[in-house]
């Protein structure tokens, strides 16, 4: 497992080639984008002020070439970034993955499949959309891992039938497998009950959640603050949350500073890093020599194939050699 | 007169919560001492085959291998209360530790693969049991914070719920290693 100063120095001295050439094609698409942005943006004018003469500014109309321009002006910037991330992929986070791990499998286009994200059981709702990206798959110290951006949503209707989209995940999912046998269920959440209404009805407000299972009480006060525990087993709850593996979980809580959505459900650890975006997407308008974008995309899959190391998964027990 | 009644209500409604509540952790406690059991009973099996492995070499500690087999002896009697076997199981873990100490004198020991293979059994073993420990005084406190406080104290007291022992840490495990002795040895 390599470093992160390790990895950056690949990110700028193996991978400098294929980023100066991403590097003229990307300000070239910036500068297309400006050029047809601002001719957009002129010609929108012309339209709206041609159609506020003839029908007044606050016309229906109006509304509806707004939004035919912001459809198209969408369009138009999926269809001239879209090369750029393909090739991104390709050139960059592809070698920059198999710097990290030769043996491991990275495909832009494949995600973590559907079933394991509903056998983590970290998210009660039931998922009428589900998408993804950036798979990558493989073995790291012998522990078999896979992970992917994640994004699933579910759909509901208001009283006029108008149906509405919402987000219920998005982010990271890293499935492994747990170096212990187990065969209960324990999920840790972020604590936000306990965070909004204090300890005492935070507490409360817990335990009455019944869809989840029992709430489980653990002996580190740090790890109590920032999560909660639900399991159908207490003995077998604390049989994988040992002292040491609540240090480390806080700590990693700490280094990627999303909501961190963990579950451990037929031997096998489930990860749920919310971050909110869409990751290994390159920035358009920021430079990919830019040492802070760089960081990002090293840190992110460093951070998440060094879970494997940092929760100390490729400590097996013997018995499960 | 109504007033009275709805008053009367509630405080029964409160008083039989209450009741419940207190019989669902003494339960919680019992449930969980039965997963305590059966791991300790994991490792009362083991002993008796570690001995028999282990005495042949082990001339000098005899008495300790004496004593682990007695201490099993005594936890496997039927009747035993809860409290005994926990007492008993913290002795059994501190001479189960001194043996483990002593083993690395013995290098044909470490190089028997009976031996080792036990080993690696009891030492998981003993990881279940820290968590069925750990569970345990944690129902265990649940219980005794309501047996102590108030208003539930007053039930409890009425229902005759006694307070029950947590597992201790043994002396000898929550002393820090000293290496330097181990060294001047």
């Amino acid at each position: 497992m390599k470093s992160v100063s390790e990895l950056t120095d690949f990110y700028y001295k193996e991978l400098y080639p294929s980023l100066n050439e991403l590097e003229i094609n990307r300000k070239q698409i910036v500068s297309h984008l400006k050029w047809y942005g601002s001719m957009g943006v002129v010609v929108f004018i012309i339209v709206a002020l041609w159609m506020g003469k003839n029908f007044g500014l606050l016309h229906p109309l109006m509304i509806g070439v707004a939004i035919g321009f912001m459809a198209i002006a969408s369009i138009a910037y999926r269809s001239m970034t879209g090369g750029y991330a393909k090739d991104f992929k390709a050139k960059i986070i592809t070698p920059l993955i198999g710097a990290i791990d030769p043996h491991l499998l990275y495909n832009p286009d494949f995600m973590v499949s559907q079933h394991l994200f509903e056998r983590s059981d970290l998210f009660k709702h039931s998922i009428d959309r589900y998408s993804g990206n950036d798979y990558v798959k493989g073995t790291i110290d012998g522990v078999p891992l896979e992970f992917s951006d994640v994004l699933a949503e579910y759909q509901t209707r208001d009283s006029k039938g108008r149906t509405q989209w919402h987000t219920l995940f998005r982010g990271l999912f890293l499935v492994a497998e747990f170096n212990k046998h187990f065969k209960s269920k324990t999920l840790i959440l972020p604590d936000l009950a306990e965070k909004t209404f204090g300890n005492l009805i935070g507490g409360w407000l817990q335990s009455m959640n019944i869809s989840r299972g029992k709430v489980i009480q653990l002996d580190d006060p740090l790890f109590e603050k920032h999560f909660v525990v639900y399991g159908n087993d207490p003995i077998e709850a604390r049989y994988i949350l040992t002292h040491s593996m609540m240090k480390r979980i806080v700590e990693f809580q700490k280094k990627v500073s999303h909501p961190l959505f963990i579950s451990f459900v037929h031997n096998h650890i489930h990860v749920g890093i919310g971050t909110g975006k869409d990751l290994f997407e390159p920035a358009v308008f920021t430079s990919l020599l830019d040492y802070k974008q760089a960081m990002e995309y090293v840190n992110t899959l460093q951070n998440t194939i060094g879970l494997v190391e940092e929760l100390k998964l490729n400590e097996k027990l013997w018995s499960k050699e | 007169m109504q007033i009275f009644l709805i008053l009367l209500g509630i405080l029964t409604l409160i008083a039989i919560l209450m009741y419940n509540s207190l019989i669902g952790k003494k339960n919680q406690v019992d449930n969980i001492f039965a997963g305590v059991d059966a791991v300790l009973k994991k490792r009362f099996d083991l002993i008796p085959n570690l001995v028999a492995s282990v005495s042949q070499y082990m001339e000098h500690e005899k008495s300790t291998l004496e004593k682990v087999t007695e201490y099993r002896a005594q936890a496997m009697k039927p009747g035993i209360s809860d409290e005994a076997k926990i007492a008993l199981d913290a002795k059994l873990t501190s001479a189960l530790g001194a043996i483990n100490i002593a083993m690395e004198a013995y290098p044909d020991l470490k190089a028997n693969e009976n031996v080792m293979h036990l080993q690696r059994s009891l030492s998981e073993i003993e990881e279940q049991i820290s968590a069925a420990r750990r569970a345990y005084n944690q129902a265990v406190t649940d219980l005794n914070n309501a047996i102590e406080m108030f208003p539930t104290n007053l039930i409890a007291g009425w229902m005759n719920l006694q307070r029950r022992a947590v597992f201790e840490i043994t002396v000898t495990e929550r002393q820090n290693v000293d290496v330097g002795a181990l060294f001047n040895q």
